[in-house]
């Protein structure tokens, strides 16, 4: 049975790098509360993908971009679209946890304040329930005015996690949010996704094609800047239809 | 790129190679010992049940092993799988064969019945499919295990009158109820090596092509 909400709309979409094309006429529905994965070798495109999700490609210099993203069926590259309201819509966790140089509790409510979110305690509230749903709250409940910085590698990224959630995105964009971390805080991470997902739709790009098969309900496998299939998690893992896919997947790539 | 993985399932195919080729022979000699009434034959048959067992043993350590430590994915999957299957439907042949060889050896002690040709014939048939079913699944080659499940009608519709025969013959011979019996025993097994053969070809669609045909043995050829 196919979640038929369609959360995102890409359509058409390629995008340039200067003379270079990065991403050839890419079309996907991404589905509202599923995680979608992106698989593909280095350099394939799907982390550009990602980015342009949420337009952090125009903090490129010298990039273009051609095609529509429709979220929730406006389109993210109208004139009249807030890039900064957009971004606080959709969401962005990266590779390596990037907290501030700052205490945990202001690590999530730096966003809040950002939004001009005065009141205390609607931000304490707020700080708690984002750090609970990140499954961070048992941690550090007792130490929030302490650095992030003295936090283990995989509570720095549920820190992250915690602050991207704390602005309420409906989607949440992750690049290899576990590749930095031992296999605990992976699968902690992965258990956490699992969770997020009742609340967000989640994109994940990820060179781990195991992490794929067990997080995301749809794959799409990128290859050279096309995206070559995309569909349900078990079928790419089981009986892909491409024989691109078949290669990439099972090692026989390259 | 040739990986460890592969390696791997290459002394997979080996051994599921070597296992199918013991059975094989298994039900070869078995016909042999049964049509010519040949107990030492039937002997080696029942000894050897043991080396068939210990590589199915193999094949599942194996099996286990890759999946937990590989981590395959689509066609190496499916051929792990499909393996591990055929290597459960090969024992219970290797099994079924020890079982008429000895009975085979019980039968041997006294003169033969007048059915006995048509239970060769069925074996004869049973080892066709075998035959055809190894062959699909090790190539493979899904069109040729739907000619499996063509031959399964035949060997059951074999089944179906050589028992109605010897029911017929028990009625009249009344002295011969024993042995008719366990020919009726030898006709099942034959008639079930025909199921178990089915079974392998049906795993040789699912490694080849990643659908299940089981029970109903057809597919869409697009």
């Amino acid at each position: 049975m196919k979640p038929n909400n369609t959360k995102i709309k890409v359509k058409n979409l390629n995008f340039f790098y200067g003379k270079k094309q990065a991403l050839f006429d890419i079309s996907m529905d991404i589905y509202e509360n599923q995680v979608t994965g992106l698989i593909g070798p280095s350099g394939c495109g799907k982390s550009t993908f990602l980015r342009c999700l949420n337009r952090m490609n125009d903090l490129i210099l010298d990039t273009r971009v051609q095609g529509e993203v429709y979220l929730d069926n406006k389109n993210i590259f109208d004139p009249d679209v807030d890039v900064v309201e957009l971004r606080r819509k959709v969401g962005m966790v990266f590779q390596k946890p990037n907290p501030f140089p700052k205490s945990i509790f202001e690590n999530v409510a730096y966003g809040l304040r950002v939004q001009g979110i005065k009141d205390k305690e609607q931000i304490a509230q707020r700080v708690e329930e984002s750090l609970q749903r990140a499954a961070l709250w048992d941690d550090v409940k007792d130490r929030l005015n302490e650095s992030a910085m003295g936090l283990s590698g995989g509570q720095q990224q549920r820190l992250c996690i915690a602050r991207a959630i704390a602005v309420q995105p409906e989607v949440l964009l992750m690049d290899e949010p576990a590749s930095a971390l031992d296999p605990i805080a992976t699968r902690k991470i992965e258990e956490l996704i699992f969770e997020l997902k009742k609340n967000f739709t989640i994109v994940i790009v990820t060179h781990n094609m195991q992490q794929a098969a067990r997080i995301a309900d749809y794959t799409g496998f990128f290859l050279m800047g096309k995206l070559i299939e995309m569909d349900k998690t078990e079928v790419i893992f089981t009986k892909p239809n491409k024989k691109e896919t078949e290669e990439y997947i099972t090692g026989r790539f390259g | 790129m040739y990986t460890h993985l592969h390696k791997e399932l290459e002394k997979l195919k080996t051994l599921s190679l070597k296992m199918a080729s013991y059975v094989k022979e298994s039900l070869k000699d078995c016909i042999y010992a049964f049509k010519n009434m040949d107990t030492d034959l039937a002997q080696q048959i029942v000894d050897g049940d043991e080396r068939v067992n210990h590589l199915e043993v193999k094949i599942d350590e194996t099996c286990l092993k890759l999946l937990a430590l590989e981590g395959p994915v689509a066609k190496d999957l499916r051929f792990i799988i499909g393996c591990m299957r055929a290597s459960i439907d090969l024992e219970r042949i290797g099994d079924e064969t020890a079982n008429i060889a000895q009975t085979t050896i019980i039968l041997s002690l006294k003169p033969k019945l007048p059915f006995y040709t048509e239970l060769t014939h069925m074996g004869n048939k049973s080892l066709e499919m075998l035959e055809y079913a190894l062959e699909s699944f090790f190539k493979p080659d899904p069109d040729m295990a739907i000619d499996v499940c063509k031959m399964d009608s035949t060997v059951d519709k074999l089944n179906n009158d050589i028992i109605k025969e010897i029911i017929a013959y028990m009625i009249k011979e009344i002295p011969a109820i024993k042995r008719s019996v366990y020919c009726i025993n030898i006709a099942r097994r034959f008639e079930r090596i025909g199921d178990l053969a089915t079974n392998i070809a049906e795993s040789g669609v699912f490694i080849a092509k990643g659908i299940n045909i089981k029970h109903y043995c057809q597919f869409d050829n697009r």
